[in-house]
């Protein structure tokens, strides 16, 4: 019996609608049976799950905001900070997020509209709060590309923890530091490591005034130039490897 | 050393591997499959021996490229040495049809009769090239086009070989070897490197004896080439040979304590290996290979003439560092060695392990990168030669993909092929180009 090409069935066995044997390419799979009702692109979910994380992070800075920043001044004081820090904690222990999504945080300050403002005092608390409370023992955060730069980073950093920041950072970096190892690899502004209790900071480039006021313990290490020092209680300041506090002659606030 | 259960026939094969590494072919293990360990250029040459397949081996000069072949060959198919020896085709410039293929008969042509004196190469089932780039490329050519159809023409005459396997050695390039053309190096299924073996191995080899003696076999020698030379016809020929290769086979047995494979052996053990189909992810994830290394968003396909646009959305992927396209001998390369492995390690399908393993061997000689890729790794600290070190990273770097997307991989394959049985659904969508051959396919097949 003779069959002929145009007739012959495909593996399937089905003929389509020109009664032309289709080969079905993916018959092997046939059996396969999926798991999931619907199906999603795995960089959908990747996008999906980081968007809620996301969030779940920017709700807890615009409380903070809410609770803390209404009139749009805000003042560094430490009673202020303290305050502001423990609003960031509530929240922030909720969260289950990564180093990645606080670094995504940094540049949804600036580059969304979501988030309604930057104040640099609140947002440096929170993401100190962040990293504080972040799984990860190190965390490192690109800032270079932000335009503004961010106050407060690092605050009461514990022990244990090594925060990274590439770029600048504001005044007030690395305060009331708890052990925790803190480098920026860049510049750093005034009252950087300002009643800070131990550990150790390591700015790479320059810093500003009052360097280590009230400083209770621990170390500062600057690359570049110290501008000027604090009223330092107790710990060592480094400038250029050199130690500058204790010194011979102490010069609070003078310009070297 | 190999811990699998294995039947008869792979413990048989086992031990000739074995026996080639302890005795015959010193060098460092330098492939790892499933816990063991292996030396590529063996392990590949036994498995076209038995697969009949087509190898490239290159090296630098003296490193065993062609005695490893010869070894592999005399202990797969029963041959004496000294017969392997006199069947090689040597790459040379003048080299000839009538040496490689078959010449006439001179003493019949003189009482005005055509026929044609058949060279050992082409009646034997071994076929090995010595640095098959010194050949011209006409040469290089009409030797690959026989031993892709295993018919060899000459006057009107023609020979078949129902059992042939091909193993050709190249120099790395220097003044006096010609190109191995692109269409030419695609017919190799694999390529292989005799390495340097390390300084000690190379101290014991030039310590040694020599231990090819040991597999030469004067009398069989002889009456092989006899058959050989013989005006009988090639299919009377081929029961002869037989013979002489079993009583070859024997000696060896009873000498070596090896016991090399008879014709129904390799018959049998062919048939086991085509039985072995691959698992649903190693056929997955050799699909997201094949398409990464023949898609083109653009174009359709990759052409060898055509550049990647700039701003390609698939940038990322392979298809955007390669300038050709996987030739549809790529797949049955991948399938016939990823078999072969599986088979020899006991396994009772092909999994993703034995794809992986071979795909650097069939891949390295056939992808030409582009300029800029190439001249981006050339310096990168490897152990392996180029073409193979750029394979296996490819292969990672598919690898890591599919690792992230296998689930979602075999769901679209698997709603294609309900889409195919008449079911009404939406291709899954992806972000690799394997989504978009398969929306193609269904697109194109769909009335």
């Amino acid at each position: 019996m003779r069959t002929s090409l145009s007739q012959k069935k495909g593996p399937t066995g089905r003929l389509n609608a020109r009664g032309r044997g289709a080969t079905n390419p993916f018959e092997e799979f046939k059996s396969f049976t999926y798991a999931k009702a619907d199906f999603h692109i795995p960089l959908d979910q990747i996008v999906q799950s980081t968007e809620v994380v996301m969030d779940q992070i920017r709700h807890g800075y615009e409380k903070l905001l809410e609770e803390e920043a209404k009139e749009l001044v805000w003042m560094v004081q430490y009673n202020t900070i303290i305050k502001a820090y423990e609003v960031a904690e509530k929240y922030v222990r909720e969260i289950d997020y990564s180093a990645e999504d606080i670094e995504d945080f940094c540049f949804a300050l600036e580059n969304t509209q979501k988030i309604p403002y930057l104040i640099p005092g609140p947002a440096g608390v929170y993401i100190s709060a962040l990293c504080n409370y972040a799984k990860e023992e190190e965390i490192s955060l690109k800032l270079s590309e932000l335009k503004t730069e961010i106050n407060l980073i690092g605050f009461r950093l514990p022990k244990g923890k090594r925060l990274v920041i590439e770029g600048d950072a504001g005044d007030f970096t690395g305060i009331g530091l708890e052990g925790g190892e803190l480098v920026v690899e860049g510049n750093a502004k005034n009252w950087t490591g300002a009643g800070m209790r131990g550990g150790k900071i390591l700015i790479r480039k320059n810093i500003g005034l009052h360097t280590g006021e009230w400083m209770m313990g621990g170390e500062i290490y600057v690359g570049g130039r110290v501008r000027g020092l604090g009223n330092i209680v107790e710990g060592k300041v480094f400038e250029r490897d050199k130690l500058v506090y204790p010194g011979k002659i102490h010069h609070p606030n003078l310009y070297y | 050393m190999f811990n699998v259960e294995k039947n008869g026939y792979q413990k048989q094969v086992m031990e000739i591997y074995e026996f080639i590494n302890d005795h015959l072919y010193f060098n460092r293990p330098d492939i790892e499959i499933k816990g063991e360990q292996f030396n590529s250029a063996i392990l590949l040459s036994l498995l076209t021996g038995l697969e009949k397949g087509k190898e490239l081996i290159i090296g630098e000069p003296g490193l065993g490229k062609t005695t490893s072949a010869e070894f592999v060959c005399s202990l797969i198919y029963q041959f004496p040495l000294g017969l392997i020896w006199g069947s090689e085709v040597s790459g040379h410039p003048e080299q000839t049809e009538e040496k490689i293929i078959g010449r006439p008969d001179l003493g019949k042509l003189n009482r005005g009769e055509e026929d044609v004196v058949w060279t050992n190469f082409s009646q034997i089932p071994v076929k090995i090239v010595d640095e098959i780039n010194r050949l011209p490329e006409t040469k290089q050519s009409m030797i690959l086009d026989g031993v892709d159809r295993g018919n060899w023409e000459y006057l009107n005459e023609m020979i078949i070989n129902d059992e042939y396997c091909l193993f050709a050695t190249a120099n790395y390039q220097d003044g006096g070897t010609n190109t191995i053309i692109a269409p030419l190096v695609d017919r190799f299924d694999v390529m292989a490197e005799s390495r340097y073996p390390g300084a000690h191995l190379a101290f014991l080899i030039g310590k040694a004896k020599r231990k090819d003696h040991i597999l030469r076999h004067p009398k069989s020698e002889r009456d092989l080439y006899r058959v050989l030379k013989s005006k009988i016809g090639y299919e009377k020929k081929i029961p002869k040979l037989e013979e002489i290769c079993n009583a070859f086979g024997e000696y060896v047995y009873e000498a070596l304590g090896i016991k090399p494979l008879r014709r129904q052996d390799r018959d049998q053990i062919r048939s086991e290996m085509e039985s072995l189909e691959m698992d649903l992810d190693a056929s997955a994830y050799t699909r997201m290979l094949l398409t990464e290394f023949s898609f083109c968003e653009r174009y359709g396909q990759k052409r060898v003439v055509e550049n990647c646009e700039e701003g390609c959305h698939y940038t990322g992927y392979l298809c955007h560092e390669i300038k050709n396209c996987a030739s549809n001998r790529l797949p049955t390369s991948i399938r016939q060695y990823a078999q072969g492995l599986a088979w020899l390690l006991g396994d009772s399908e092909i999994d993703m392990e034995h794809v992986q393993s071979i795909l650097p061997y069939t891949l390295a000689h056939r992808v030409q990168w582009k300029d800029e890729i190439l001249s981006q790794r050339e310096r990168a600290k490897r152990d392996d030669p180029f073409p193979i070190f750029l394979a296996k990273e490819a292969v990672r770097t598919i690898s890591q993909r599919f690792r992230e997307q296998s689930e979602h991989l075999k769901d679209a394959l698997a709603i294609g092929s309900r889409i195919f049985q008449g079911e009404r659904l939406e291709p899954l969508e992806g972000d690799h180009p394997v989504y978009v051959e398969i929306r193609k396919d269904i697109h194109a097949r769909r009335p």
